[in-house]
């Protein structure tokens, strides 16, 4: 099922540097794309369909669509390598193990939107990716692939890199942009959306490291041949980081579109020690949660996720076996996005913090069914009030587990109803 | 006149004027959108999210008021239940850490969180976990004192540092519910408008050091006024209060809004000025250093002055027109001399720019309007002839004056018409007592040619008899309301012009033309 595009040189031996890089078809493309039109280039990318890889799933070709024709402003890109997101982990081996397939990805969606000045925001975390990433780009400049004469081509690029200092919220695009432009990394109101007013008040497109890095791919072998890939509405590969309780957690980069069981059996070695399967995150700690039976009808593509309510994601696959405590997992969620809320709006500064003592005190058995309806009902008052969706990112999920497991919360509810065991369900 | 627009709340239809925000264009046509985040000197932050409001058939369907611009045709939900709930949530979460310590709170009685509570949560609390502790009584220099538990972190205080002053002292660190307002260690608040951040506060998270604990703020009667701290003329409020057994006090001067001369601020030496109209009072009236009733010092005064031949009077830049009016109106009737020579007010370089001038008298221009002669040489020289001084609250004497005007001081036969003990009335021959501003009503024109007037604030249980009754005691004929508007409006075209005899709210801004007038 495992495919290469992504991850073609992730094996290789010195990947990451240019010399092996070269031999192996790196900076390959770009006399092809220096040969067309900007504008060309951006209808090849529409035609493949490629989808945004940081989330959401907004068609990258689109997105650079959207910016302003004519304005006497410089267009930035930023690359979003704040990968933050609790159980994703797919980034972090493109920057190391071959960064210079992003700088060709950057090279190429810089010439499509006319974009001089590209900036990577990498999570503080990430040291020895950082590492990786600014030898490469030291490797391209003085190789001539960066700088006033990209490959001669006559195109000037600068690439810098800005580490953040270790903030979630900064994956946010706009927290990203202010966490650039040197202040705290708080989301801004939209709109202006950043492809009219991002970077320093200009045009900026913001996208994730994956999806850049698609980009030689489908130039090399065009739209057809990355569409081949997938479904039709989700077309191509992606990095899918599986872990949890499988055999074989790690990352395998598959077609989009297979049943999400098949692979957590087959490419993942599934439920480990010969354990029931209890719950499955599809795409990273923000998501909702599956059952098993939903996850037996999920395929791995946007609108699947999407018809059992839930969402693609980063790709980060979770798979939880039955001795796992859903309370617990709560509080770890919640105590999460909290500590990662940047403060700014008032719903998910107060009310994430609330949320999390709830189910603390629940845990400790100080609890009453009363506060499990308070907490439902906290994640409908939270939800969507607030100028970003970090809460939302908190809220949807705690709502899939207090809906589909509240049994497990009552069982720690200290005027449960009689009959419920406080450990029923653990052996 | 701005263009208007036709936009429905709550399918009400509503014109309002186009180029604002939601909040502040209903709010002209008396539809309150509760907001804590936005003010509109500091714009739009959008952190609060009690503006929220709905937009029928809108995308998005919810947005900020603060930063949503009015359009025609706008379909605003304001009273539906899904808005009157978020109004609910948004303020169950702004309280649940909040201490809720109102008996104890400076700002309780003009605290947005009560009146929002009171209109829009009304319910029990449902917090049953312990609250978030954090700095309480934070000495943040120029007398702010901060709490950050009653804090709801509108950023307020803290763009008004960035925005206005732009000095930057306040930020707001950490994140989540541990975010705070602070200051950087060692870096207290230190400019000279910090205090308005004790106005800007929605709450009692900011309170001024020198007014805690003092009023309660239902308690205080507010009285719009005009700062006397320099010639800029700010608009304020003055807040008084007679408390059982006591005398009318100010206990404070907050900022009034005015576009044409101070916007929403005042500066912090001038908000603290009301202390002057409390303290250093010149109390009782006394003839040769002996105190003696009014009514005979205003006799003898009186007599004085009509058995000298060569008779000076000095006024004050700080008098109301009027007041210099009546005073004109004495020295023509008695062939006196009149001058407004004043320095000790001038403090060079203090200006900043902004609200603080150099000039630390209200009304300076309005002894130019009159054509009173400020110059030093001819006030000396007026002096050296003259038998008799007589002096209306003018400040020559808070500097050291001249010694050749000091030495014909020690032979002069002097009257002080003072509001405060000052070295003058204490030497003077006769001292008599005078209203200060906060106590009458009067006129005043500000260094930008705005002319402003004010109302009587204060009543003291043992009022000081105001200036120009004083003048009419000493002989002045141009003393009665009707007379000295008539006089006004004869050198202020302007006025005579206004449909009203009332000077406007925002003030009267005379053109080149007022002072031509006068000069022809």
């Amino acid at each position: 099922m495992e495919v290469k595009i992504l991850s073609a040189k992730f094996d290789i031996k010195d990947a990451h540097t240019l010399a092996v890089a070269k031999e192996h078809g790196a900076y390959a493309t770009l006399d092809a794309v220096f040969a067309m039109e900007p504008a060309a280039v951006i209808d090849q990318v529409k035609n493949s369909g490629l989808r945004g890889r940081g989330g959401a799933g907004f068609p990258a070709g689109l997105k650079w669509s959207f910016l302003p024709k004519g304005l006497n402003k410089p267009v930035y890109l930023a690359v979003n390598s704040d990968e933050s997101e609790p159980a994703t982990f797919k980034d972090r081996y493109i920057l190391t193990r071959d960064p210079h397939m992003l700088i060709e990805g950057i090279i190429i969606c810089c010439y499509a939107i006319g974009c001089h000045t590209a900036y990577i925001y990498i999570r503080g975390e990430y040291t020895t990716q950082v590492k990786a990433l600014q030898k490469a780009i030291d490797e391209a400049y003085a190789a001539g692939y960066l700088g006033d004469d990209v490959a001669g081509k006559g195109f000037q690029l600068d690439v810098t890199v800005h580490r953040g200092a270790g903030a979630y919220v900064c994956g946010e695009e706009t927290a990203l942009l202010e966490s650039v432009e040197g202040r705290k990394g708080q989301p801004r109101s939209k709109p202006p959306f950043p492809a009219v007013s991002g970077l320093y008040g200009c045009p900026t497109i913001i996208n994730n490291v994956q999806t850049i890095a698609s980009l030689p791919f489908i130039m090399q072998n065009g739209a057809e041949a990355y569409k081949a890939y997938g479904t039709e509405k989700s077309p191509g590969t992606h990095l899918f980081g599986i872990s949890g309780h499988v055999a074989k957690p790690g990352l395998y980069e598959l077609p989009l579109g297979l049943p999400l069981m098949d692979v957590i059996n087959k490419v993942a070695g599934g439920v480990w020690k010969e354990r029931k399967l209890k719950a499955v995150i599809p795409g990273g700690s923000s998501t909702p949660v599956l059952t098993p039976e939903e996850a037996e009808t999920t395929t791995l593509d946007y609108e699947s996720m999407a018809a059992h309510k839930t969402m693609f994601g980063s790709g980060g696959i979770v798979v939880l076996d039955e001795t796992v405590d859903m309370v617990q997992l709560v509080k770890n969620l919640i105590d999460f996005y909290h500590h990662e809320s940047c403060g700014q709006c008032t719903p998910c500064r107060e009310g994430l913090g609330w949320m999390l003592k709830i189910v603390k005190q629940l845990l400790r058995g100080e609890g009453t069914m009363a506060d499990i309806d308070l907490l439902v009902e906290l994640c409908d008052n939270i939800e969507m009030k607030t100028v970003c969706v970090l809460s939302a990112a908190c809220t949807m999920p705690v709502r899939s587990y207090l809906n589909k497991f509240r049994h497990e919360f009552v069982a720690y509810a200290s005027d449960r109803p009689q009959g419920i065991d406080m450990n029923q369900d653990k052996d | 006149m701005a263009e208007m627009v036709k936009l429905f709340v709550n399918g009400q239809e509503v014109e309002v004027e186009s180029g604002k925000n939601l909040i502040d264009a209903l709010e002209v046509v008396g539809i309150e959108i509760p907001h804590f985040c936005y003010h509109p000197a500091l714009g739009a932050d959008g952190n609060c999210r009690m503006c929220l409001v709905g937009i029928e058939d809108g995308r998005p369907p919810l947005v900020p008021a603060c930063k949503t611009p009015v359009a025609e045709g706008l379909k605003v939900q304001l009273d539906t239940d899904k808005i009157k709930k978020i109004q609910r949530d948004v303020m169950e979460l702004e309280l649940i850490n909040h201490p809720t310590d109102c008996p104890v709170c400076d700002q309780a009685g003009e605290c947005k969180l009560q009146d929002y509570y009171m209109s829009y949560d009304h319910q029990a609390t449902r917090m049953r976990v312990p609250q978030v502790l954090k700095g309480k009584k934070l000495d943040f220099g120029c007398g702010v004192i901060h709490d950050q538990e009653r804090c709801v972190l509108c950023a307020r205080c803290v763009r008004f540092t960035r925005q206005i002053t732009k000095t930057g002292e306040l930020g707001i660190i950490n994140r989540s519910d541990e975010a705070r307002v602070t200051l950087f260690p060692g870096r207290p608040l230190n400019n000279r408008y910090a205090l308005n951040v004790v106005d800007l506060c929605p709450v009692g998270a900011m309170t001024s050091k020198d007014f805690r604990f003092k009023q309660r703020a239902w308690f205080l009667k507010r009285n719009k006024g005009i700062c006397h701290g320099c010639s800029m003329g700010c608009n304020i409020f003055i807040d008084h209060n007679r408390e059982k057994y006591k005398d009318d006090l100010i206990y404070r001067f907050r900022p009034r809004f005015n576009p044409e001369v101070n916007g929403y601020f005042i500066c912090d030496k001038g908000r603290m000025s009301y202390h002057q109209e409390n303290e250093g009072r010149l109390k009782s009236a006394r003839i040769d250093h002996e105190d003696s009733p009014l009514v005979q010092a205003l006799q003898t005064a009186r007599r004085r002055i009509e058995a000298s031949d060569k008779v000076l009077l000095l006024v004050s830049p700080n008098c109301s027109l009027e007041q210099m009016l009546a005073i004109r109106s004495l020295a023509t009737e008695k062939g006196a001399t009149i001058s407004g020579y004043s320095d000790g007010c001038i403090q060079t370089g203090d200006a900043d720019g902004y609200l603080i001038q150099d000039d630390k008298s209200a009304n300076r221009a309005g002894l130019e309007l009159l054509q009173i002669d400020t110059t030093y040489d001819f006030f000396k020289e007026s002096l050296q002839r003259a038998d008799t001084l007589v002096c209306f609250n003018n400040d020559l004497f808070f500097t050291d004056p001249d010694p050749v005007v000091a030495e014909k001081l020690k032979v002069l036969q002097t009257i002080a018409i003072s509001t405060h003990e000052t070295p003058f009335s204490r030497q003077a021959g006769i001292a008599i007592p005078a209203a200060s501003y906060s106590e009458y009503a009067g006129s005043v024109i500000n260094k930008d040619g705005v002319l402003q007037y004010f109302g009587r604030a204060v009543e003291k249980n043992v009022p000081a008899p105001e200036m120009i009754s004083i003048a009419r005691d000493l002989g002045a004929t141009l003393t009665e309301p009707e007379a000295l508007l008539h006089a006004m409006k004869r050198c202020i075209p302007a006025l005579a012009a206004a449909e009203s005899d009332q000077i406007p709210e925002r003030g009267l801004k005379l053109t080149l033309s007022e002072a031509a007038h006068v000069t022809a």
